[in-house]
């Protein structure tokens, strides 16, 4: 199968007066599996909708391939998509379901039949294909829902959070399954979650929206690892990423109190970002009073409260037992320090 | 909220039953008449509480010595029309209002409401004078364009006014009694209760608005338009005034308006009250029978919440 690259180039939408997205411009390679991640009402739904043509664009143009394609109808445009409810048609059977799209665009009946038992094979369906949507389970409709999107080969795969109503076993079997569809067909997917787990597992690259605009466009691992703003940051990981008010003096950088925290060369105030299970515990000379603490067994977490009020995350090494004490002293490991732009929040 | 108590049981049950009575019973007279003699009935002087044994003489004259035979065919054949025609417009008027997002929509759905405002017996004079010429609005647009002018003075021949009566004809009688939009409303609360993304999904698979309409709206809708269909085919088989000004002849006139001509052919004489009681039953037997037949899907097309 053919795919090809999606190329964003400075849209906008606005509903009114209210806008949406204000300009994005990224690239999608032909291929990729891009997962739109942010919290609800950032956008990602619109993008995606954009994307496969059910909005229109206010302001740019979108490209898949080598055609523009802002003003092309739904069905020129090479895209499927998989929606949240699945929007399966009730009164048809599965076959009817997933053939649909085949006897709109007049494809003949034996290879019509031919591609609707390819494609409900290819996601485990075979046996259920004369049943009503109605008599599946969730799991199984989602899975018609994939078999109609993949049944007209088409170049661009859109997924508009398809797991959200999965219970947990099956959201994590459907992201295998997903992942194997993926790599089986090639199509470009992109994939619209606010699941941050679904976006590290299943995204060759993931795509971070926060109020229309792009936060961060990189791997999981360097999103994870180096992330772009203060908001990747802390929308990423759980718990997510302390975020620690400091002011560098040209040597180290102090809180609020004076409390020396990590050597640096910064002058003036930035944002110090350290994960909670980069944080050593006993050790140092950074001193906290423990506010709340919870076993989890496997480790144990604390919220701590650090001189200056600052209250952060600290999770403690898999296996440690910690010595009940209210008061302990913290370092933080200098190579899991991110310095951030106090005033932008950029990275620094 | 539901109360279960023999007390609140027992005076349901006495309620309904009075109800009941008051309901049925002029139709227990009308059918203990249609079984005398029209001897009986005069020799009695009224209608009295007796049966009968002419039941089926009296159905054997409505059969062979009145129109209404015939007439049933005519109310058949309108209220077949006045139903279709009534749910076909509302269904793709709701359609547009429901699944196209334009400016005009309140305008729209304001004229859709004046028009269950607006009954036919309030305009009932000018939708004569349209019904009795349907082509008066082209003379008017031949007259004020000066199209009429301009081929009188061109070719030396005037435009010759058309005329096209469907007075007397089954859609002269159906169209102006279809022209409501009640449904719009029932259709509008269902089209609500759909998914959402039901028709984006269909403008993925690459469905128009057409196909989306046809292959998955009207499948869906079948429990509501049938519902309705019923409500209106009985609505149209009962209309009286309207038939009765444009159907002029008793060959063209529906049943309703032929048994209520049957009670004054002969001023002179005792009206021949168990054979009009007989018409009477006559003329109901097809929408009583629809309704018994169809009680569930009736039900179950209004109740949407049940869905």
């Amino acid at each position: 199968m053919t795919a090809n690259e999606i190329r964003l180039d400075r849209v906008g939408k606005s509903f009114g007066k209210t806008e949406v997205i204000p300009e994005l411009t990224a690239e999608i390679a032909a291929g990729e599996f891009t997962v739109i991640l942010g919290p609800s009402g950032c956008g990602k739904s619109t993008l995606l909708n954009m994307i496969a043509g059910l909005e229109r664009v206010s302001r740019g143009r979108i490209f898949i391939g080598e055609q523009e394609v802002q003003d092309v109808e739904p069905k020129d445009r090479g895209c499927a998509m998989v929606f949240q409810n699945y929007a399966l048609y009730p009164h048809m059977s599965v076959a009817g379901n997933i053939g649909y799209s085949l006897k709109v665009a007049r494809v003949p009946r034996p290879d019509r039949e031919r591609r609707v038992r390819a494609a409900a094979e290819s996601v485990g369906l075979s046996g259920s294909l004369e049943r009503r949507p109605s008599e599946l389970s969730g799991g199984q409709r989602q899975r018609v829902a994939i078999a109609r999107a993949i049944v007209r080969e088409p170049q661009v795969l859109l997924f508009d959070e398809p797991l959200s109503n999965l219970d947990a076993q099956l959201r994590h079997d459907m992201r295998m399954e997903l992942n194997g569809l993926h790599v089986r067909i090639g199509a470009t997917t992109v994939f619209v979650t606010h699941d941050q787990v679904e976006a590290m597992t299943l995204a060759d690259r993931v795509l971070i929206l926060n109020k229309g605009r792009v936060e961060q466009f990189a791997s999981p691992h360097e999103i994870y690892h180096r992330p772009a703003t203060t908001f990747v940051a802390g929308f990423i990981g759980t718990p997510a990423m302390n975020l620690i008010d400091v002011i560098g003096d040209g040597k180290c950088l102090r809180l609020a109190d004076g409390t020396e925290v990590a050597p640096h060369g910064r002058t003036g105030p930035a944002v110090l970002g350290i994960r909670p299970e980069r944080i050593g515990i006993g050790n140092g000379a950074i001193a906290s009073e423990v506010i709340y603490r919870e076993d989890l067994g496997s480790h144990t977490s604390l919220v701590v409260r650090l001189g200056g009020g600052t209250e952060i995350n600290v999770a403690t090494p898999i296996g440690t037992e910690l010595a009940d004490l209210d008061r302990f002293n913290l370092s933080f490991s200098e190579n899991g320090l991110h310095l951030f732009d106090a005033a932008n929040g950029l990275r620094l | 909220m539901i109360e279960k108590s023999a007390a609140i049981d027992r005076t349901a049950t006495v309620l309904l039953l009075l109800g009941m009575a008051f309901v049925l019973a002029p139709l227990v007279i009308a059918f203990v008449t249609a079984t005398q003699s029209y001897q009986q009935f005069v020799q009695a002087g009224g209608i009295r509480f007796r049966i009968g044994g002419h039941f089926l003489d009296n159905i054997r004259l409505i059969v062979t010595e009145t129109q209404l035979p015939r007439q049933l065919w005519n109310s058949f054949v309108i209220s077949l029309l006045v139903a279709a025609i009534k749910c076909a417009f509302a269904f793709a008027a709701t359609f547009a209002l429901v699944f196209f997002d334009s400016r005009m929509n309140r305008a729209i759905f304001a004229v859709t409401i004046a028009t269950v405002m607006l009954p036919l017996e309030l305009v009932v004079i000018t939708t004569y004078q349209i019904v009795a010429n349907v082509l008066m609005p082209v003379n008017w647009f031949v007259e004020a364009t000066g199209l009429d002018w301009l081929a009188g003075s061109i070719a030396g021949v005037r435009v010759p006014e058309l005329r096209l009566s469907l007075l007397d004809t089954h859609i002269g009688v159906a169209a102006p009694i279809a022209t409501s939009c009640t449904s719009v409303f029932i259709y509008r609360q269902f089209f609500l209760t759909l998914p959402r993304d039901l028709p984006r999904s269909a403008a993925m698979d690459g469905a128009g608005p057409l196909h989306f309409m046809v292959d998955i709206l009207l499948p869906l809708s079948w429990t509501p338009l049938i519902a309705t269909f019923m409500f209106w085919f009985i609505g149209g088989w009962t209309s009286y005034l309207w038939p009765l000004i444009a159907a002029s002849t008793p060959d063209a006139q529906p049943a309703v308006v032929g048994l209520a001509k049957l009670a004054t052919t002969d001023p002179e004489r005792i009206p021949n009250v168990p054979m009009l009681m007989t018409g009477a039953l006559f003329v109901s037997i097809i929408p009583v029978t629809l309704i018994a037949v169809m009680q569930r899907q009736i039900v179950r097309g209004m109740n949407l919440s049940e869905k």
